[in-house]
């Protein structure tokens, strides 16, 4: 098809590759052109893979603008300026891989020989786990980057508990009603945007699927919806209880579902926990006997079971699970609720009655393999925006009731578990717990190391058992060691594909004081970011476009690995991740530790002979060869013909995949977990332990308040920040093709703030501001827009980048997270999930300050764009 | 880091009024130059004004061809602009400025050296040249505006009066320069000719009012157009410079004074109006926001 | 003979843009120079607010003013409705490009071709093997992506949408995707009084 005199890059002479993309953490399968003349011209999706169904979102169509970004690092650097800071020039020195493997390795031993902990690691290859584990080759639990409780940190653990997988999506194939609330799936982020927007985009067009958007912000979703519904951040917890209260106070409930499929009948004891005979089996109420049996009693009938009253066994006054729910909602009322989300109360009950009418109780579907099962097109779909909360275990509890309320848990066109990877074929993800319960698995990145007192870790990682990485609380123990029992502090930095700098909250003038402390840092990386300005010893990465991989990395609605192959040898003297980790691990004398790491990581166990060898190296691509043969048997040749083997997920891992077990409507166990947890603090005499939020650990969710509504009452405004598809995930805007459409969407050049708001405050369009929390301040300007909740300044990432050695990101003025709190008074304790929105007052400035008038900012491009000088062309 | 009219979007990606930016300033000198030469050649033509016709010659075949090589993408291929006549006026228009040129040359060079007698050519080929001349500078005088109100593009141009606002404008700005640079020769039919520009300068008011007027009601596009000349960015030299210094102050100082140090100053404000008209009627034109018409359902502001 | 057209679904598209990144991509545009863009538009007041995403794209006008205006003949239709410029008779006038009321024209300014797409002044390999087929100073537009077309391809902006908010086909063929949709869901054109018959329809 190719012509010699072609135009149009797809058309040149070349050929195609198959491959997978790597713009965010996702994994859409590609088709990559390169010329004749080695030159990567064209990025397409790959037609053939029915996730991402050949579209690409406007990321992964940019790849080629980091490829070739003149910016990459070519070839190992060894900085020569002392001094450290952002945007001060590091003085690079280009220096051989040898040298910058010998002065790594010698760099990280001097403290690994000291004490293992003294280093700090911070690698985010969400798309290489053997890469994100390496710390546990040397014995290390600290953890700096931000994929820890600044992308899911409580939205993980309780999809663990409810679905026991990583993910969580809403069944587009057949849902006809999607409420959406602070969540891009479907429209701008998350779980492969370009794949879910292409199946949601369907459901709404060819299905007539309503959209209803909760959220502060009219977001893409919200604008797509029939419904955008603002609600003071927040307060999306205290929103789905109120749907709740109204779905169980009106019986709208999937009563069956609840008595047959959960452990909504269990009994509760007063202490929380379930009251059980001597055996330890649980208690449920027969209404037919009228008298409580063990669970697995074999004259017990599901129907039978109770759901509702108040009873007595042994002593014991309990209830059901589901009463002990319904008791809770009663201060959930809408009327009660509508003072702390800003919700109409007639709005609350509206939704919630056609979400359950919508929801088909009763109905089933015979599906293709035989099974009929219940027919729920309806679910409650909620992400990053709405689970960024103190009490974000709680929070993401109340949003999943929602939808086990109306019995769609893995139901048809209901909320389904999206597993990250299922590593072979065959392998389930559900196993079976205790009294017929499914087994709970908060940890869906492995556990959490076990308690201890002084911590291990940097980051209190061990007072959250199961929760995520938390990398903000480093901040604890580096500015109150005493305090959280700081014995060491960690003095080497191991960074790769890891912004944290930029990416945690926290007081920027500490953490970069934080990093200047450190006696090395090295990092692996293809382009400059605020972090690489730290660096001491740069390690080049090649791109996605240059090396191997296989990964299966939560596709919401297909299974299989998608694979990367290099499209060109590397164009600079770069290495794979890889190859850089096994050279380091040898050197520090823990290659076979590595390896397994790797082998357990991985799954390689499961086959074994497909396991790494101790003492040896492997490339990146054997170990893309080892993913594809773990997952089908399938050889190399075979995933660099397809470039995937991605197929539909099989239908019994993804409906119901949990058959014969009951799902945890109540969460016994992080009763438990706190129990535990509060014994350990007693007997090692945690200094803190009674201000330890040990409430935050609760089996349902309760009404109470989150502290960002606590704040002083002249922070009269909510801030929040948000990304839209061309942002999502990982760094995005030191690419030209992004800025060039970031830069012209209007939500993204100016701080939203609600007109009529602005009219009151006396603010007007255009006016640059300071924008104050408790704990930080930015510097913006201010566009006014009618769709922004009449509380809240709306701040969008674009506008948050800060000054770096990446001269083509332009810094606006300040950064969001500057505005958010580190402190434990605003980190769920069961999760370590902080809160991510803020309170803020705004002030009006008469100009820019100083440090903003010099050089290009976001503001001046916006400028330059809107007053288009110029006949055509730039702007 | 200026503010600009929040519903103008320039070039970004939001529906809205965007600029028009394609022809500037040296487009607009073009233009000028073209009118006034070709105005100036045919009120001295009839005014048998030999300097003024040469002037007039020179200015519009030397500054408007050097204004219009400044604006072309790719000047050396300029030659190319005469290829279809048939169906575009800026090929029409570069032909016509060959005519007038050529055969004002030609008409101008037989005035002063008898050069048809002396080629052996029929007594009637120089007046024959000249009228051809003249049929050109007609048509450099309108094509312009014919070539600007081709399209429906900018509602503010897509106006029959635009030719006709080229026109006179034109004719304006000859007979003043005729009158002003002429006040020896032209003796007694000074008054005829100030009376001329006291009456063209009316027209011209009156052609640019209904230009306004015109677009106004068209289009919301052909409104903010107008807004934009009459209360917004440019009210103030549009209503300043076009209508106050351009039209009023010229028609002014002509009805005051009978001196040729009037004469020059009406003509100096007039070409100063002139320019800023030709200028801010590039500046004022937009584009439309292509929604208009797909209002209905979406429940945006309909175009009418 | 086949009449090239698209249809935009205004409900399906979520202003990603992933339209425009083709493309950049496809078309090795330089920098700031758009042959389709998305327009975002709020209307209504809090908090009864709406946004549309509005794909815009040259609309291969049946009666195409950026045609009849060009005086170098640059500007031509093809056989199948697509409307071109030949760049090697472009003169750079510019009236096509205040003669088209869309605004979809644009100047290739001199600087781009030498500033490059990351503004250091160098051009990067891809840019290299892509700003051959353009000549400074010429006006370009979007062509429907008409190599691609003729191999048989869908335009890369087509390819690409995530929501399949892009339809191209066959106008003259009633059955073809966009003549359906055109016709069932109410098909309407860009600024039809402009009188340039687009071949580019929006349904909602």
């Amino acid at each position: 098809m190719s012509k010699p005199q072609a135009n149009q890059n797809s058309l040149k002479p070349g050929k195609w590759i198959r491959s997978t993309c790597k713009m965010c953490l996702h994994s859409c399968s590609t088709r990559v052109h390169v010329t004749d003349d080695g030159v990567i011209n064209k990025i397409e999706g790959d037609p053939t893979n029915p996730s991402n169904a050949g579209k690409l979102c406007p990321k992964g169509n940019a790849g080629i603008m980091r490829h070739y970004d003149p910016q990459r690092f070519k070839q190992p650097l060894r900085r020569t300026n002392p001094e450290k800071g952002p945007g001060i020039d590091p003085k690079w020195e280009p220096i051989s891989w040898e040298e910058a493997f010998a002065i790594t390795a010698r760099e990280i031993k001097k403290s690994l020989d000291r004490d293992p902990r003294l280093i700090l690691p911070s690698l985010e290859d969400f798309q290489k786990m053997h890469i994100w584990f390496w710390p546990l080759a040397i014995g290390n639990h600290n953890f700096y980057q931000s994929g820890g409780t600044m992308c899911g940190g409580a939205y993980h653990p309780l999809n663990g508990y409810i679905h026991s997988a990583f993910g969580a999506v809403n069944d587009a194939k057949y849902c006809n009603y999607w409420i959406s609330n602070g969540a891009g799936d479907g429209f701008s982020s998350h779980l492969h945007a370009a794949a879910q927007s292409h199946w949601v985009a369907k459901a709404r067009i060819e299905r007539g699927m309503k959209v209803v958007t909760v959220e502060p912000r009219m977001s893409i979703a919200a604008a797509k919806a029939e419904e955008w519904i603002p609600i003071r951040p927040a307060s999306d917890r205290h929103f789905a209880m109120s749907l709740s209260h109204v779905l169980v106070y009106e019986g709208l409930c999937d009563y069956a579902f609840l008595r047959k499929d959960t452990n909504a009948p269990y009994l509760v004891g007063p202490d929380q926990l379930f009251v059980r005979d001597a055996d330890g089996q649980i208690y449920v109420w027969d209404t037919a006997d009228n008298r409580a049996k063990p669970w697995n009693d074999p004259t017990l009938k599901n129907e039978n079971l109770a759901l509702e009253g108040e009873y007595e066994v042994n002593g014991v006054k309990c209830r059901p699970a589901f009463q002990v729910y319904k008791d809770t909602l009663k201060e959930a009322a809408p009327e009660i609720i509508e003072k702390i989300t800003t919700v109409p109360a007639a709005t609350v009950r509206r939704i919630a009655r056609e979400f359950a009418r919508e929801a088909r109780i009763g109905d089933t579907i015979t599906l293709a393999d035989g099974r009929t099962v219940p027919f729920r097109p309806a679910a409650y779909n909620y992400y990053r925006g709405a689970q960024g909360r103190k009490t974000g275990m709680m929070t993401n509890q109340a949003f999943q009731l929602v939808n086990m309320l109306i019995g769609n848990i893995d139901h048809p066109g209901g909320r389904c578990g999206v597993t990250i990877t299922d590593g072979s074929i065959d392998n389930n993800h559900c196993l079976p717990g205790e009294c017929g319960q499914m087994l709970g698995t908060p940890h869906q990145l492995g556990h959490m190391p076990p308690f201890s007192w002084p911590p291990n870790e940097y980051h209190l990682a061990g007072f959250f058992p199961v929760g995520v990485n938390g990398p903000h609380l480093n901040m604890l123990s580096y500015l109150e060691p005493e305090k959280y029992g700081s014995t060491y502090k960690p003095d080497v930095l191991v960074n790769c594909h890891s912004n944290p700098v930029w990416a945690i909250q926290g007081p920027r003038d500490k953490w970069l004081q934080f990093l200047r402390e450190m006696r090395f840092i090295v990092c692996v990386d293809v382009i400059p970011t605020e972090m690489t300005d730290f660096a001491d010893i740069i390690l080049p990465a090649s791109d996605y476009l240059e090396t191997w991989n296989g990964v299966m990395i939560e596709p919401p609605y297909t299974e299989g690995i998608c694979f990367r192959q290099p499209i060109t040898p590397p164009i600079h003297d770069t290495k794979s991740e890889e190859e850089i980790f096994f050279e380091l691990s040898e050197r520090l004398g823990v290659l076979d530790q590595y390896n397994e790491v790797i082998n357990m990581i991985l799954g390689f166990e499961q086959k074994p002979h497909l396991k790494l060898e101790p003492g040896k190296k492997y490339s990146d691509r054997d170990i893309a060869e080892r993913v594809g043969l773990l997952w089908n048997d399938k050889p190399i040749e075979w995933y660099m013909e397809h470039g995937h083997s991605s197929t539909e997920r099989r239908l019994d891992k993804w409906y119901r995949p949990w058959e014969g077990m009951r799902l945890l409507f109540y969460i016994e166990d992080l009763v438990v977990q706190r129990e535990t947890l509060r014994k350990q603090f007693e007997e090692a005499k945690v200094p803190f332990r009674d201000e330890w939020p040990f409430d935050d650990y609760q089996p349902l969710p309760t009404t109470v308040l989150d502290p960002i509504h606590l704040e002083p009452a002249e922070y009269n405004l909510y801030a929040i920040t948000f990304k839209d598809i061309q942002m999502n995930f990982g760094e995005s805007l030191s690419n030209p093709w992004i800025k060039d459409i970031t830069y012209r969407d209007p939500v993204h050049t100016g701080l939203l703030l609600n007109r009529g708001t602005a009219q009151k405050l006396g603010f007007t369009d255009g006016d640059i501001v300071l924008v104050e929390s408790p704990y930080g301040k930015l510097y913006g300007r201010l566009t006014t827009t009618e769709a922004m909740h009449h509380e809240t300044l709306g701040v969008s990432n674009s506008l948050s980048r800060t000054k770096s050695e990446n001269r083509s990101v332009l810094m606006a003025g300040g950064h969001y997270n500057d505005l958010l709190p580190y402190d434990m008074r605003n980190t769920d304790g069961a999760t370590g999930q902080p809160e991510t929105s803020c309170r803020v007052k705004l002030t009006k400035l008469d100009d820019w300050p100083d440090f903003l008038k010099h050089g290009q900012t976001v503001y001046d491009l916006v400028d330059s764009i809107r007053n288009a000088k110029g006949k055509g062309g730039t702007h | 880091m200026t503010q600009t009219n929040p519903r103008l979007v320039g070039n970004s990606f939001k529906l809205g009024y965007r600029f028009q930016r394609y022809w500037d300033t040296s487009m607009a000198l073009a233009f000028f130059f073209a009118e006034a030469g070709a105005g100036l050649f045919l009120v001295s033509f009839h005014f048998d004004f030999l300097p003024g016709m040469i002037a007039g010659l020179a200015v519009a075949g030397t500054l408007k061809p050097y204004f219009h090589l400044a604006h072309m993408g790719v000047p050396n291929k300029s030659w190319r602009a005469i290829l279809r006549p048939d169906r575009s006026w800026v090929s029409r228009g570069a032909i016509a400025i060959g005519v007038m040129v050529g055969f004002g040359v030609l008409y101008v060079v037989d005035l002063g050296f008898g050069l048809a007698s002396r080629l052996g050519l029929p007594a009637g080929a120089g007046e024959l040249a000249g009228w051809l001349a003249v049929a050109g500078a007609l048509t450099v005088m309108c094509y312009q505006g014919m070539a600007m109100s081709d399209s429906e593009s900018f509602t503010l141009w897509a106006s029959t009066l635009l030719p006709a606002s080229s026109f006179l404008y034109a004719l304006t700005a000859g007979s003043l320069i005729a009158l002003a640079a002429g006040w020896e020769i032209l003796g007694e039919r000074r008054a005829a000719l100030a009376d001329l520009a006291l009456l063209l300068l009316l027209l011209d008011f009156v052609v640019v009012a209904g230009i306004l007027v015109r677009a106004a009601r068209k289009s919301k596009g052909g409104a903010f157009s107008v807004e934009l000349l009459t209360r917004g960015e440019y009210a103030g030299t549009f209503i300043g410079l076009v209508f106050v210094v351009g039209l009023a102050l010229p028609a002014a100082i002509l009805f005051a004074s009978a001196t040729q140090a009037a004469a020059l100053a009406a003509t100096a404000t007039m070409l100063a109006g002139f320019l800023a008209f030709r200028l801010l009627l590039f500046k004022a034109a937009v584009f439309e926001p292509i929604m208009h018409d797909l209002a209905g359902s979406l429940g945006l502001p309909s175009a009418r | 003979m086949a009449k090239m057209g698209m249809v935009f679904d205004l409900k399906a598209c979520i202003g990603c843009n992933a339209c425009v990144v083709a493309c950049k991509q496809e078309n090795s545009l330089p920098d700031g120079v758009f042959f389709t863009r998305t327009l975002s538009h709020e209307h209504g007041t809090y908090p009864n607010v709406k946004r549309v995403y509005i794909p815009t794209i040259c609309n291969q006008c049946e009666d195409a003013p950026c045609e009849k205006v060009c005086p170098s003949g640059a500007t031509y239709t093809r056989a199948d409705g697509i409307v071109m410029v030949d760049k090697d008779k472009c003169i750079g006038c510019s009236s096509c490009a205040v003669a088209c009321p869309y605004d979809m024209r644009t100047m290739l300014d001199k600087e781009l071709f030498t500033k490059g797409l990351f503004g250091t002044g160098e051009l990067t390999p891809f840019e290299q093997q892509g700003y051959g087929r353009y000549s400074p100073g010429t006006a370009v537009k979007c062509d429907f992506c008409s190599e691609r077309v003729d191999a048989g391809l869908q335009p890369a902006c087509v390819a690409t949408c995530p929501t399949n908010a892009r339809i191209f086909g066959d106008i003259d063929d009633p059955n073809s995707a966009p003549s359906v949709l055109i016709r069932e869901r109410n098909g309407r054109q860009p600024l039809p009084e402009k009188n340039t018959r687009p071949k580019v329809w929006y349904v909602d």
